[in-house]
Order: structure tokens, then sequence, then C-alpha cells
């Protein structure tokens, strides 16, 4: 988050509400104006509080060493005298916890319980995902992201659970408007990837646009730039690592349910030779309007194979938030070229290399109740999504048949209890896959 | 004005730099097309008397066979003619127990252990008794039925007179033959050595091999069988025999090590099974696998790679054709009459090679071989030769 300058009247709504959409959960951004004027003086005492307990700190790191040895930094806010009297008591200024002047602690989890509801010997419950994460900030201009997750709460090589680096890069504000960001990040696609925290989304799963398709959480490693302008137009782009098609496994059924999560590679060991391109715009330039996409292309084969395969990937989204409402519309669409070639050797297995795959969603929610720092917002999602849209001719017997679009409806509600804790109820429908039919109940939390 | 001149020459630095990295994707593109063809180095010196003592027929009781009598470089290293069993002994008229393997390829097996599932894997031999090549490579000298030596130290005793013993003493001491044991060890590292760095044991030259490569494309016969031997509904041969690379880019070895049971029939022409009371139990019949008796009638699965060059197929030679053997997969339980012997009141006699206490072992749950009497074979005649077309791609030494 930049530090704030001081704006023209007209500018602060704007400044405002891009502030608000950047740094707040999904239920902050449905205010009307009075409540963006409150939000905007709240904000303005919480800056106030931070400069004065700044000074504080630096006024102290000046003072000589004297028969106190160095404390370690203890907790500014209690012991911090806001100038500003009247300022409500502030809550951090970072997202997180701080844990020293520059050092803030990160975390979201979610806990998931599905029940389907023809199979319900099926049933699971899940620590699906416990985030840890830490940002380091070594000055105004320049910080460190970082994020640790364990799926499946426990992960051995006898228990399903994983642990995985989701992040680990620096950014550097270089001016104002560019920033520079190198690492291992979260790619901009989509609604879902980089605000996938369980507070952030409607429904208790991530819808299956955004994990099928587009195979959130998705992060390469690579150099970012990041443009943010007045105008409420934010650029991204950069070159990063890619797929790696020589992991595709025609035996499995990995690659139907989402063709890039099972040749994705996380950076971990992952081969480089091919490297890929990417860019994505999105524009705020209304209140309560998001509108953008995202372009990503790499080659695939790695120099593993004589063939060459190009992965792209693009998508379109949208979100609109006037008042209680919150409407967004997500769609993705994927090409692999030169199938042919890559999937003549893989001919009878059950799952081949699909030449395209695409998804498409709409959802709606509305706040419907709200008291004190309680809110329920009932949610109806409806998507549509074919992991094998089409294949290429292998000739007649050989071609695979293309797979039926997968259309699911969800309808549930997000139950908001304080500002990062969510429970989460809803049932699945599944228009090809009926056994699927699931009803879920999920627990989640961020800060 | 929002936008500051700077800007654009950023940007313009920025989108020159992307451009000019992301050009940076595609060279290199020659060593993909030649993966995985073994590079011929010169045999090291131990390698180099492993080849002769390969080839030396003196070795052996009957003065007439060595190991590549067998194991005949013409043949893919396995014998270059359509008996069951090999003859040896010292008047090569003893049959030998089993049929003999092809060594190529054994360089990627490893020693015989059970996987996190209980699967049996690994191991040399039929029955995986021996632990790497070396130790496979040293039975044969002592085994009365093959190359019949009465001990270590008579094979010793004819090494010393081999034209190549000046070498080998070069190599291994002067002294070695005065140790028999010592001079037996190595004449097996000498074999093992051999068959790991000969190219000729793992040629990938096959015409299969040059499709993955990517430098010539498959029949429409051949493709058809590729689909049908990879179809885990029809021939599901994947099952056992991979044809895929793997992620790292290695290149199929069509076995997975493994070992199965087929129920293949018993073998009239191994004299041993006129006694009704001999039964080869295979897996079960070593010591220290004589208490799982769930494995008894399991035998290893041969790589496909040069199957084509067969002239015998199975452990005991039963089948002399690739269509008999592939049939026999597919109707061995719809047609069993086609394979078994009838008994006095007409019923057909099935998995006649193994007791029956042990028919339950036989595998009847996996694709081909879980039909029933009466079904459909999973291949159809037509089907089984498009699968054969397809094995014929898998013979090393293929040239446009």
């Amino acid at each position: 988050m930049r530090l704030i300058r001081h704006r023209s009247p007209p500018m602060k709504a704007l400044l405002a509400a891009s502030l608000a959409l950047a740094t707040s959960g999904v239920f902050a951004q449905t205010a009307t104006e009075a409540e963006l004027a409150r939000r905007l003086d709240q904000l303005a005492a919480e800056l106030a509080n931070v400069k004065a307990q700044l000074t504080q700190l630096q006024q102290k790191q000046a003072q000589p060493a004297a028969a106190a040895p160095a404390a370690p930094s203890s907790t500014p806010v209690a012991a911090a005298t806001p100038p500003v009297a009247a300022a409500p008591p502030a809550p951090p200024a970072y997202s997180g916890s701080l844990l020293g002047p520059g050092t803030v602690l990160t975390s979201y989890g979610e806990l998931n319980y599905n029940r389907p509801t023809r199979a319900n010997q099926n049933a699971t419950a899940d620590v699906r995902r416990f985030v840890l994460g830490y940002q380091h900030r070594f000055d105004e201009k320049t910080k460190v992201v970082t994020e640790l997750e364990i799926e499946h709460a426990v992960s051995s090589a006898d228990d399903p659970g994983e642990v995985e680096v989701e992040q680990a890069y620096v950014e550097r504000q270089v001016t104002p408007v560019w920033a520079l960001r190198a690492g291992l990040f979260l790619m901009p696609v989509g609604l879902l990837n980089e605000n996938h925290e369980p507070t952030a989304f409607y429904g208790v799963e991530r819808n299956f646009v955004e994990t099928a398709i587009i195979p959130s959480t998705w992060r390469e490693g690579g150099v970012q730039v990041i443009g943010n302008f007045d105008n409420g137009l934010m650029v991204q782009g950069g070159i990063t690592t890619g797929f790696d098609l020589n992991k595709w496994d025609a035996t499995s059924t990995e690659g139907r349910e989402s063709p890039l999560a099972s040749i994705h590679q996380e950076l971990a060991l992952a081969r480089a030779h091919d490297l890929a391109v990417f860019g994505a715009l999105n524009w705020r330039g209304v209140p309560g309007l998001l509108l953008g996409g995202s372009l990503f292309t790499g080659q695939a084969t790695q120099a593993q194979t004589s063939e060459k395969s190009r992965v792209t990937l693009w998508d379109l989204h949208a979100r609109w938030t006037p008042g209680r409402w919150d409407f967004s519309t997500v769609y993705s669409r994927g090409t692999i070229s030169n199938t042919a070639a890559l999937n003549a050797a893989l001919v009878g297995n059950p799952t081949l290399i699909p030449a395209s795959f695409d998804g498409f969603y709409v959802q709606g929610a509305y706040k419907l109740w709200s008291h004190e720092d309680y809110a329920l917002s009932p949610f109806v999602r409806w998507e549509q999504f074919n992991t094998a849209k089409s294949f290429a001719d292998l000739g007649p017997g050989l071609t695979p048949d293309a797979a039926r679009a997968e259309r699911v409806v969800t309808v549930g509600a997000n139950f908001q209890v304080s500002q990062g804790i969510v429970l989460k109820a809803d049932y699945q429908r599944f228009r090809e896959n009926a056994d699927l039919n699931r009803f879920n109940l999920g627990l989640g939390w961020s800060f | 004005m929002l936008f500051r001149k700077s800007w654009w020459k950023w940007g313009a630095g920025i989108a020159a730099a992307i451009a000019l990295l992301a050009g940076c994707g595609g060279g290199g593109g020659d060593s993909a097309a030649s993966a995985n063809v073994p590079v011929a180095v010169p045999l090291s010196a131990q390698a180099a008397l492993g080849e002769k003592i390969f080839n030396d027929v003196s070795l052996s009781a009957s003065g007439r066979q060595a190991c590549a009598s067998c194991h005949s470089p013409d043949s893919a290293h396995s014998p270059a003619n359509a008996l069951a069993v090999q003859l040896g002994g010292a008047l090569l008229d003893q049959q030998g127990r089993r049929q003999a393997p092809s060594v190529n390829y054994l360089s990627f097996n490893t020693a015989f252990f059970f996987d996190a599932d209980d699967t049996p894997t690994g191991g040399f031999f039929w029955d995986g008794r021996a632990a790497s090549l070396s130790e496979q490579a040293g039975e044969p000298f002592v085994n009365p039925f093959e190359m019949a030596n009465t001990s270590v130290a008579d094979v010793i005793d004819k090494l010393s007179r081999a034209s190549y013993v000046a070498e080998f003493k070069t190599v291994f001491g002067a002294d070695i033959l005065s140790r028999p044991d010592d001079a037996m060890a190595r004449v097996k590292l000498a074999l093992a050595q051999y068959q790991k760095e000969d190219t000729e044991f793992r040629g990938f030259s096959s015409k299969y091999d040059e499709f993955l490569r990517g430098n010539l494309t498959l029949t429409d016969q051949e493709m058809r069988g590729l689909a049908l031997f990879n179809n885990p509904t029809k021939g599901n041969c994947i099952g056992c025999h991979p044809s895929g690379k793997s992620a790292d880019g290695a290149f199929p070895l069509f076995t997975d090590f493994t070992y199965d049971n087929l129920g293949v029939p018993r073998n009239p022409a191994i004299a041993r099974n006129d006694d009704p009371s001999y039964y080869d139990l295979g897996l079960c019949e070593r010591a220290e696998l004589a208490s799982r008796t769930d494995l008894c009638g399991a035998f290893k699965v041969p790589s496909l790679r040069n199957v084509a060059k067969r002239h015998v197929f199975f452990h005991n030679g039963r089948f002399t054709s690739l269509k008999d053997a592939i049939t026999f997969y597919v109707q061995r339980d719809t047609n069993p009459e086609k394979w078994y012997p009838l008994n006095a009141d007409g019923s057909v006699r099935k998995f006649d090679d193994l007791p029956v206490q042990y028919h339950a072992n036989v595998n009847t749950v996996e694709v081909p071989y879980n039909r029933l009497l009466g079904d459909a074979p999973a291949l159809s005649d037509a089907e089984v030769d498009d699968v054969i077309a397809f094995l014929q791609t898998l013979s090393d030494g293929y040239s446009h």
C-alpha cells in the first residue's frame, strides 16, 4: 500500500474507492457515498496515528543506546499517543498483524465440509488451507512478501497434505506510478487468483472457472512491472516461468479435471528453457466497478522433445458493487498449440491433451442483513466450463470426442463475523455429473 | 495532464526488454530431436573382457555353449531358435526349466522388492531371484541344464585356458586365477559391465523410438495398434507394459518390472511336464517367498521391446507366434477350449499349469482378461493384427 499524498477534494472519492477496493475484503466495497466519507475519515485518522508512531520510533532510535539494552520493538500501538485525540481505536495500518516496525504477519485459513447428496458416504471435512505469510517493509518503497501454505492439514509421505511456498517476491516502488516485482508471485488473472482468501469470495469452494480453467492459486516466478495510474487504471506485465507439457499424464484424470493445473510447475525445480510473457489491465475508474482482462502466453515443451507447443490463456472479468449488490463475471479461454503431434504417441489413453478449454460464470450476491460487524450475504452463481472443449484431429477412430461442458449452479450465503471471519454454506448442482451434487459448509478467516 | 512524458520512455524501454527476453525461448532444439539415443562409447577394460566372456563357448561343459548361444545378439539377445526351452548340459541334450529371456534393457532393472502397495517388483530371472545383472550372470555357468560346469573352480579352470586370459590377469591382477571365488566374482562383474555399457543392450533404435523423437509418423495400422495397446478398455497392455515417455523424458521400456499370473497353459513340449505332479510355481518357489502362496504362478513381466524378434513367448515357451500369444490374452476366458486341454467329461481343464489351490491367483480382474465365458473378446481378430503391427515397430535397428 502506497503512502497517501495530499490530493484535491474531487480526487478524494476516487482514491478512497480504490484504496477501499485494494485493502479491504469483499463486504467493505458495498459503501454508499456517506459510508465512503466515513471510511475516508477513519483512514485519515489511522494515517495520523501511524505517522505519530513512526515519529516516536525514529526518536527512540535516534537516542543513544543508554543503560537499557536494545529492546525488541514492542507493540507501538499501545505506546503511541496520537495527536488526534478524537480518533477511534485504530485497527492495524496494514492488513495483518505487526510483528515489528516493518514486519507484518498475514494468515488465512479455510476449513471445509462437503457432503455429496447422492453419495453421502463420501462426506469429507478438511482443513483445506492453512496459510501463513509475512510482509516485511525495508523502507517506504521496498518490501518483501511471502506466503506458505499447508493443504489438507497433515503433510507426509502417507498423508494427503502438501506444503508449498505460494508467494515469495520483493517489490520496489520505483516511481509513484510504477513498481517492480521479482520472485514468485501470483498471476494477475481473473478475479480470484490474486484475491483468493476465503473472505474474498462467495461460496465454500472456489469456483470452477477459476480453478479448472484458470489454475488458481496460479503463481509463477519472474519479474513484473506494475503501474497504478490516477485514473484508476492498473497495468501489469512481465516475464515468468511457464508450464511443462511433459508432465501431462495421459493415463490419469488430472488433465481432464484441470489441464493447466496438471502441468503447472510452481517454481519447484521448474524447467525454465521456455519462458512466458503476460499482461493484465484492470480499470477501477468508477467507484464500485472493476473491468479487466489478461493474457498469458508461452512455449511449454521446454526443449524436451522436438515438438514445440504454446500455451495461451486469456480472461475478461468484471465486478460491479452498486449499493448492497455484488455482481461479478469472468470468461477465460485457454489453448494449446500443436497438440496433434503431442498426442500422437498417447493415442488410446483416457486423457489426451486438449486443444482448447474455456469457462464462464456470472454471480450475484446481496447483503441482505447487517448489524454491527455481522453481515449476511446470500448469493447465486451460474457457471459453465469445459476442460476439453476441442481436440486436434488425429485421424479417424483416434481423435477423442470433445467433452460436454459442465454446468454448475451454486446457491448459498456468506455470513461475515467481524472484519476477517466468514461462515459459509451452499449447495452445488452439477448438470453432467450429478453424482457430484453436494452441500457444503465452510469456515474461513483472513488477516 | 496526468501522464508525465517520461512514462513513455519507461513504457517503451520495458516493452523492448520484454520483447527481447521473450524471444529467448526457442534456441537449442537439436538436443530434443536426438533425445535418448544412446551414444556408443568405447567399452571399458572390464566391459571388453565381459564381451569376450559372453561369447566364449569354451566356458561350458559341452564346450559349445556361451551366454551368446541362448542370448543371441542377432535376436535381441534372446534365443534364435523356436525351442520352448533351450538345451544345455554336457551333451546339450538337457531341457532348461524356463525359456531364456532377452537380456536387453535390463540395466534399468533393480533388485527385487515389494513396493508400497505390496506389489513385487524388480529382480532378475523369471522369478526375480537374482538381485543384480552380475548375480544373474553367474548362475548359468553352474546350472546343470545350462552351461553345466561342476563348480566355480571348474569355470575358472576353463578360463585359464581362454585366449584372453592374459588380458583378464592384466585387468584383475596376475594372481587372480589362484583365487577361484574372487575370479568368478570378476567374471560376473565383467559380464554385467558389458551389458551395461554396450549400447546394443539398450539401443532405443526402433521405429517407435524414432516416432517418439518426432522423426517419422507411424502407418495407420500401427497407430490403430498403438491406440488399442494404450486403451484401458481394449488392450490395456500399458497396465504392465508402459508405452509413454515419463515426465522426465525417459523413453518407455515396455515393462514395469512387476509380476503377473496369466494362467498360461501347460506346455507338453517340456519333458518335465509329463509328470502331472510337477509344477513351475514361479515367485513362490523362492525360499524366502515360500509363505507367499498368493504369488504362486506369477512370473516377471518382460519388456516388449524387440518382441517381434522373439520366436517363443511366456515363461514356458507355450506359444510360438505373437498372434497366438495376444489372442490368448483376449480369448483365454471367452474361449478357454482353444487353449486348455479337455477333461474326459468334456469340461475345460483351465489353468492346467497350476495346482487347483492356486487357480485363484490367476489375474482375472484386469482388462483384457476380465471377460467371462461367452463374452466378446476385448480385441477382435483384426484388432489383434493391428496390435501386432504396432509391436513390430518396437524392434531395434530400424532404418528408413
